[in-house]
């Protein structure tokens, strides 16, 4: 696997930040290497907020994304920043609440309903990490296991229990989902 | 946990305040600033564990005050901001300058100018940085293009303001500043570290302000002594003020000519495929990683294209440059700004090649097509 491209989008407070670093960190668990970068707008909340790793086998080169291989949507605002990266092969996962319209762009489009999820686990604020699960369970880039061990280890211990089960829900719903189309 | 025991993902910013308590950095004063802030975090609570002092200040102008203050007094500081507190620091910057007080500012560039874009990248201050100060002045600048050259740089930094005497001013962009890369630092473990060069021998009679032959004057250990009189005013061997003419000259010219006097260990750059290359294209911070990569892309469609990279800014290694452009077709200078570094590139080359700019400032950074497509564009005419 060499750069392989990830960007998780949505808007500023939903974990899109917490949920790169806790990848970046699994990648790197295993032996990849990362490069992470960020763009968000200057408000503590709402507002464009995304990630973006590029994972390869040896150092990466150039470290922003160009061409993604996953896209996560978890707001409308972050649609159009994306369309001039997407490929046919891209698989976007997007959130059915929040994206009223999806990218009109050809693309291996999912569309789940994530931030609900999050709230009938007992808190929204998990919507980030059963994205994060739900996209590594339907392209494959991490390992569940692995994520679940970074969880383990980067999570306050009041919430590691809370995201275990995250990282659940987003197995069960990308399994329930099928194949991106 | 990784299967490399020497590898970690770190960020430019918290690389940036590592390296430079691992340089020996005691003292970081500050006004935290967007996208810098994770400099000023990281060395709140990293200073205190290694027996260094962490000031948040009531603003940047006294931030730079405290920088200069703490190192007049021994002890190895450092301050970082963005555009709008590097311009607040420029007079005390000069004041550094002049006195010859070792010192090192961080600026992670944002889109300017005023308060501009704060969470955006951008090139703007680059001329801010050689000229920010009034009057002539000695500067060293330098601009890291990755995680591991910050805290390659940081380290480097900290020496040459030791050496020189001189404050020194790292330059990078809110990309390379929130950027996390998987690193390898096993190489810094016991980098080479410069101290001080402090006074030794009598003290009657001691100059503190004294050519001692390779234009760094030795600086007095506070309290051993010997008589100091530091002041912003021009002054001579004796650091008390002078307008006399002579006196002025030869201070002036030895303040100005003592970086050209260390000329092999500042300037540092990095040339890439530059041998039969028919564009070069020069490039620094992120930039030059779009630029790396459209070198490639440039390449595999036949153009011999190369990269060369200023790691030292400022002074800029004109000798470097001339010998790998002048033979070029092209010269293409992108830059996240209106154009800055492009005039010093024509000021070298411009009567012996043609010189393009790239200039995007919008606050998203140059992408590797944009610059290939502005390379097919420049060669077709």
């Amino acid at each position: 696997m060499s750069d392989f491209q990830i960007r998780l989008s949505g808007s500023g407070g939903q974990g899109l930040q917490l949920a790169a670093e806790i990848l970046a960190g699994a990648m790197l668990s295993v032996g990849k290497r990362v490069a992470q970068s960020i763009s968000y707008e200057p408000t503590s909340r709402g507002g464009l907020s995304r990630s973006d790793l590029v994972i390869g086998d040896e150092a990466v080169d150039y470290p922003l994304v160009t061409d993604l291989d996953c896209l996560l949507i978890l707001d409308q605002i972050a649609v159009d920043g994306s369309l001039d990266i997407i490929r046919p092969s891209t698989v976007v996962l997007m959130d059915s609440d929040r994206v009223t319209a999806a990218p009109k762009v050809e693309c291996k489009l999912v569309s789940m309903a994530l931030v609900r999820a999050a709230q009938g686990i007992g808190n929204v604020r998990t919507a980030n990490i059963i994205a994060l699960s739900a996209l590594a369970e339907l392209s494959g880039f991490c390992q569940a296991a692995t994520l679940r061990q970074m969880v383990e280890e980067r999570m306050p211990p009041r919430f590691v229990a809370l995201n275990l089960d995250a990282l659940a829900k987003g197995i069960e719903l990308a399994r329930s989902a099928g194949s991106p189309e | 946990m990784s299967t490399d025991q020497n590898l970690q993902n770190l960020q430019g910013n918290r690389a940036c305040a590592l390296a430079a308590i691992h340089a020996g950095c005691r003292l970081f004063a500050g006004y935290p600033i967007t996208p810098s802030s994770e400099i000023a975090e990281s060395m709140s609570a990293e200073l205190p564990k290694v027996g260094g002092v962490f000031v948040q200040m009531e603003d940047e102008i006294a931030s730079m005050g405290a920088v200069i203050g703490a190192s007049a007094g021994g002890v190895k500081a450092m301050t970082a901001t963005s555009g709008p507190g590097f311009s607040l620091k420029q007079e005390a910057l000069g004041y550094a300058a002049l006195t010859e007080i070792p010192s090192v500012i961080i600026n992670v560039m944002r889109g300017g100018p005023s308060t501009g874009m704060p969470t955006r990248p951008a090139q703007g201050d680059i001329m801010q940085a050689r000229w920010g100060t009034h009057g002539d002045h000695p500067t060293v600048v330098l601009v890291p293009w990755s995680v591991e050259e910050v805290f390659a740089e940081t380290i480097r930094a900290f020496n040459l303001a030791e050496l020189l005497r001189t404050p020194v001013i790292i330059l990078f962009d809110e990309v390379i500043g929130h950027l996390v890369e998987t690193v390898d630092l096993a190489r810094f473990q016991n980098p080479q570290i410069t101290d001080r060069k402090w006074a030794d021998g009598k003290i009657e009679g001691f100059k503190p302000y004294r050519d001692p032959g390779d234009g760094v004057p030795m600086m007095a250990r506070p309290g051993d002594g010997r008589r100091v009189h530091t002041t912003g005013l021009s002054h001579g061997e004796s650091g008390f003020p002078t307008q006399n003419a002579g006196e002025v000259e030869k201070f002036m010219s030895r303040l100005l000519g003592k970086i050209a006097k260390h000329r092999d260990e500042v300037e540092r750059i990095d040339a890439r495929c530059c041998d039969d290359a028919d564009v070069v294209v020069v490039a620094y911070g992120i930039t030059a990683r779009a630029a790396h990569r459209a070198v490639s892309m440039l390449r595999d469609q036949g153009i011999k294209a190369g990269l060369f990279r200023p790691i030292t800014l400022w002074p800029f290694p004109e000798s470097a440059f001339k010998a790998v452009a002048e033979h070029a077709r092209l010269v293409l200078v992108p830059e996240m700004n209106a154009g800055q570094l492009i005039l010093e590139v024509e000021r070298l080359v411009s009567d012996k090649t043609t010189v393009a700019g790239l200039n995007l400032f919008y606050g998203e950074p140059i992408t590797p097509q944009q610059i290939v497509e502005k390379a097919e564009a420049l060669l077709s005419q």
